[in-house]
């Protein structure tokens, strides 16, 4: 999901976390968004009063880039980087509030459906992976890494499973880093492929869930197609984000039979340990919203709020992508990364297409 | 501040210790609360 390279990790928030200390980052990450979307308006407003076409670009896109260009060009001050990572907390309000937008039958059958591919992308990614990183005489753990990362969750699910099964700190860097630049890339590259195929709103955003491996970005590349496309990305991805606890549990299972990881005494614990919470919260606002607990105008009012905190996510995913941290993590991790990504994320596009032909999504 | 205080002290804060997750959904649902209490009304996009 999300982490950085370059930020610190936020670590579990207690109560004497001083508050203070977390407000310049968040205020610049309000800014950044709020500045992404002013800029989609008055662009919007300038074509329509000149009569002219410009294409519309979404706040998102505009968040992510001012994000990227500070973060790439000027050394962001200590104060901001508490604050700057929040953007992790606001991402998983943002997704439990989206569950107003659903209604539960949809999570259900959508779920469902995306539970299948799921199961497939899984199988195939963690196979994929395995197999290049062998190719690439890559260290076993880091190939470990690399697949749990290309096929559930991206950071969240390396840095799960990185205590799980052992690896050292250099492999998990490497990991996250070639994670981290996919996610970057797929950002821009999805929603292009996506027009060029002219796929559909609920197409797209399954295909974006299953193939995009962090979840902010995952996030950001569905709602840069459409605030659909947004909603249906989210859905498939928090489907795959409910899996990290089975994946980390069979990889520290292998590599404890292998005599290199701890032994795994009570699996429930460790499952429900791994598991994202932010899923059930999700579940129970959709509950809420299907059992008619809020007016037409409530679910308005808790869209937007979900808006403004993703609004947060997109300028924090721009601000902790530095392009140079990453390229300092070394070529052939991110070699086999880019080859297993650009294969997961065909692989998984016929699955989209051919689910969509079938249950017409 | 004594060493046996401060032991006792995190210990304390320990217990109400909360993950990042837990915290995101408590205050989503907080802010869900309120809308549905009418204290926040008509947020904007």
């Amino acid at each position: 999901m999300a982490d950085s390279i370059a930020l610190p990790r936020l670590r579990p928030i207690s109560p004497q976390l001083h508050l203070f200390k977390l407000l310049p980052g968040i205020a610049l990450l309000a800014a950044i968004g709020y500045a992404g979307k002013l800029l989609e308006q008055n662009i919007s407003r300038y074509a329509k009063a000149h009569h002219t076409v410009i294409p519309n670009i979404e706040y998102v896109l505009w968040a992510i880039v001012i994000g990227l260009a500070i973060s790439n060009t000027v050394k962001i001050p200590d104060a901001f980087l508490p604050g700057i990572a929040t953007y992790e907390f606001w991402l998983k309000a943002g997704i439990v509030l989206l569950g107003a937008r659903f209604v539960l039958g949809d999570v259900v059958k959508l779920g469902s459906i995306s539970l299948v591919l799921v199961a497939l992308e899984l199988a195939l990614a963690i196979a994929l992976m395995t197999w290049l990183g062998r190719l690439f005489k890559l260290r076993p753990k880091l190939s470990s890494l690399l697949a749990i990362g290309s096929s559930i969750c991206g950071v969240s699910a390396i840095i799960a499973a990185k205590g799980a099964i052992d690896a050292d700190d250099e492999d998990s860097s490497f990991a996250i880093a070639a994670i981290l630049a996919l996610g970057a890339i797929a950002l821009f590259t999805f929603p292009l492929i996506g027009h060029w195929l002219g796929m559909s709103d609920h197409a797209y955003g399954m295909w974006a869930g299953l193939a995009v491996d962090n979840t902010a970005e995952a996030t950001a590349a569905g709602a840069l197609y459409s605030d659909a496309a947004g909603k249906i990305a989210v859905l498939a991805k928090t489907t795959r984000n409910a899996m990290i606890g089975f994946v980390v549990l069979g990889y520290a299972l292998h590599w404890a039979s292998a005599g290199q990881a701890k032994t795994i005494s009570n699996k429930a614990s460790f499952l429900w340990q791994k598991f994202p919470k932010f899923v059930l919260g999700f579940l129970l606002i959709s509950l809420l919203a299907t059992a008619h607990l809020f007016d037409k105008e409530q679910l308005t009012s808790l869209a937007n709020l979900s808006r403004w905190a993703f609004l947060l996510t997109f300028a924090g995913v721009g601000l902790r992508t530095n392009f140079r941290e990453m390229t300092k993590q070394g070529i052939r991790p991110f070699i086999v990364g880019a080859l297993g990504e650009v294969a997961i994320a065909s692989l998984t596009l016929v699955l989209v297409l051919g689910a969509n032909r079938v249950f017409h999504l | 501040m004594s060493e046996g205080n401060e032991k006792k002290s995190s210990a304390i804060w320990g217990r109400f210790r909360i993950s990042l997750d837990v915290w995101a959904v408590a205050s989503a649902l907080a802010a869900a609360l309120l809308v549905r209490a009418g204290v926040l009304k008509h947020i904007p996009w």
